[in-house]
């Protein structure tokens, strides 16, 4: 993606851009992209599996199935953020080290 | 900072650090300038339609329920006369293929049409843009109130606009919760104030994405967020359909009088005006070519064609054309890519509808029961027992007949003399099946069960499972 893009940069200006990254665009990078795998895995997932088969005392809990949705998409979602935030982090900072390389 | 030399390319382009500062630079808000004319009233059109549909279609009855209501709660999902349930998924997943190859085929013949007129992202922005130009008033006023101070005046018009906008919002989410949960009962709690935690919830983050995405983000979505915009290039080709600047004849362009011969002074037909960047809700100019940011509304087309029709010019100096039509070649519709598309999306298509029309709304799963392999009974048969789940996924109540075979003899033993099973429900049956030793070839045997509506011989499932003995 262009926002990530330093290949043909030497270091300092590399490092100039991953800094001028605003971090709006690193949240939606991170966040928008999980969201959206999130939304299959929960389908995919509860399609398969029942919640009321999956908890048993579900009803002592007083969850209900569309609690247990809800609980379970935003489970997906951290997951699926955490390996975005992983990506992230090693697009830019093994770009840094490309770069690093690079220098005389 | 000097900025490092670009490879490999012979014409004159911005450093990379340019872009990178074009890139990440805090972008000016954009006030696209209202427009009239066909395309606009086309695209007014797909918004009304759209909107509609998605407002009015939940609240549609269909036999005494609602017609579309992917019960989720329940687990079951009604699309008129037809009831999915999760084991169907399969259904949904070659439904979104084919909405997926959808796209491409229509974005190999049209471009982005449906960046321009049916995206939900379009349409809920149009919708957005359309209050706020009520409450604001046009470009000039919006800019203007932006940019005065903050006082009592501007406080009530932006605390009026946001209200209406939340307020939109809300029933919006509102009725994005009502496709999933009954939303005649929904709206019932809601004016009794006493919705459930989940429901409360989904509304207003759906709300709440409806109010960001359409109010605050626009055209940002589009240009970071979108996936399509990045690869749609992909399907595109010279024949495809796009929005273009017809460049020789527009150039070179410049003001002059309306009574102005444009070739005596030697001059394009682009009075640069530029209407055509004002009214883009992206904010690019459409004549330093074809943009990925460009999501072919054609606003453009609509306010160049007015000045057109002003100056007394030809219309169409921007238009829907292609690529081999501006170099004054011929434009194919019919190639390749189109063939092989739209053969794709014919076999899934037909591979759909068949599978559907021919889905039996009977599904039968047999476990054994774990607690022992088998008993010896005192006639010195040897006996299994299993537990049936029926599932009837029809809408009306049918009776079975249960048939068993695999083994000489096999006798079967269930406590229901008629299996009756109500409109989609399941029911839970423990059967015992008994057979002579003699008979039994291996320690583990196949057995066949046959489940079969006595009111409709084609309403059948047949499932196996073993038969375990002490050989």
């Amino acid at each position: 993606m262009d926002d990530l893009s330093c290949s043909n940069q030497p270091l300092r200006v590399a490092s100039v851009a991953e800094k001028r990254i605003p971090r709006m665009q690193k949240c939606i990078a991170v966040l928008w992209p999980s969201f959206m795998v999130a939304i299959v895995a929960t389908g995919l997932f509860f399609s398969a599996f029942d919640p009321v088969d999956l908890f048993p005392f579900g009803h002592e809990t007083g969850i209900s199935r569309l609690g247990v949705y809800t609980l379970g998409f935003f489970t997906f979602w951290l997951i699926t953020a955490v390996s975005g935030i992983g990506t992230l982090y090693f697009a830019v900072t093994n770009c840094l080290r490309a770069n690093a390389d690079k220098q005389p | 900072m000097d900025a490092p030399e670009s490879k490999g390319t012979a014409a004159p382009r911005q450093s990379d650090e340019q872009v990178a500062r074009s890139l990440y630079a805090k972008q000016e808000k954009i006030y696209p300038r209202e427009v009239h004319g066909l395309y606009a009233r086309l695209r007014a059109l797909g918004v009304f339609g759209l909107l509609g549909i998605y407002y009015i279609t939940p609240w549609l009855q269909w036999d005494g329920q609602q017609a579309i209501l992917l019960d989720l709660p329940a687990r079951k999902f009604h699309i008129l006369w037809f009831t999915f349930w999760p084991q169907d998924f399969i259904y949904l997943a070659a439904l979104l293929i084919l909405a997926g190859l959808t796209l491409f085929f229509v974005t190999a013949i049209a471009g982005r049409i449906w960046c321009g007129y049916a995206c939900p992202q379009t349409v809920w922005t149009e919708a957005f843009l359309w209050i706020e130009r009520k409450i604001e008033g046009d470009r000039m006023k919006q800019k203007k109130l932006d940019a005065m101070p903050m006082n009592a005046r501007k406080i009530r018009i932006k605390a009026t606009k946001h209200a209406v906008w939340l307020l939109f919002s809300v029933w919006t989410g509102f009725t994005f919760v009502g496709y999933f949960s009954p939303i005649i009962d929904l709206g019932r709690n809601l004016v009794a104030s006493n919705l459930g935690p989940w429901e409360t919830f989904w509304i207003f983050f759906y709300g709440f994405a409806t109010y960001g995405n359409a109010g605050w983000m626009r055209e940002q979505v589009c240009k970071y967020m979108c996936p399509y915009a990045r690869f749609q290039s992909a399907m595109f080709d010279k024949d495809t359909l796009i929005i273009s600047y017809d460049e020789l004849r527009g150039e070179p362009r410049g003001s002059r009088k309306r009574s102005t011969d444009p070739k005596a002074a030697g001059l394009g037909d682009c009075i640069d005006c530029t209407l055509c960047v004002q009214v883009c809700p992206t904010g690019i100019d459409i004549r330093k070519g074809l943009q990925y940011e460009c999501i072919a509304c054609s606003a453009c087309i609509d306010a160049c064609d007015d000045v057109m029709d002003k100056m007394g010019y030809a219309k169409g100096l921007i238009r829907y054309t292609t690529e081999n039509a501006l170099e004054g070649l011929k434009t194919h519709i019919l190639r390749p890519r189109i063939v092989i598309y739209a053969l794709f999306l014919a076999v899934i298509a037909a591979m759909f509808v068949y599978s559907v029309s021919q889905r039996v709304s009977l599904g039968l799963d047999v476990i054994r029961d774990r607690n022992r392999l088998y008993r010896e009974t005192d006639e010195g048969l040897i006996e299994n027992v299993y537990i049936l789940k029926v599932l009837n996924m029809d809408a009306t109540a049918h009776d079975y007949e249960l048939r068993v075979s695999g083994i000489e003899g096999l006798q079967l033993f269930k406590d229901m003399r008629v299996i009756r099973v109500p409109g989609g429900e399941v029911l839970e049956l423990p059967v015992r099946l008994r057979a002579d030793e003699a008979e039994l070839k291996e320690r583990s045997n196949e057995v066949v069960f046959e489940l079969v509506a006595t009111d409709n011989p084609g309403l059948s499932a047949t499932e196996h499972a073993r038969f375990l003995g002490p050989r």
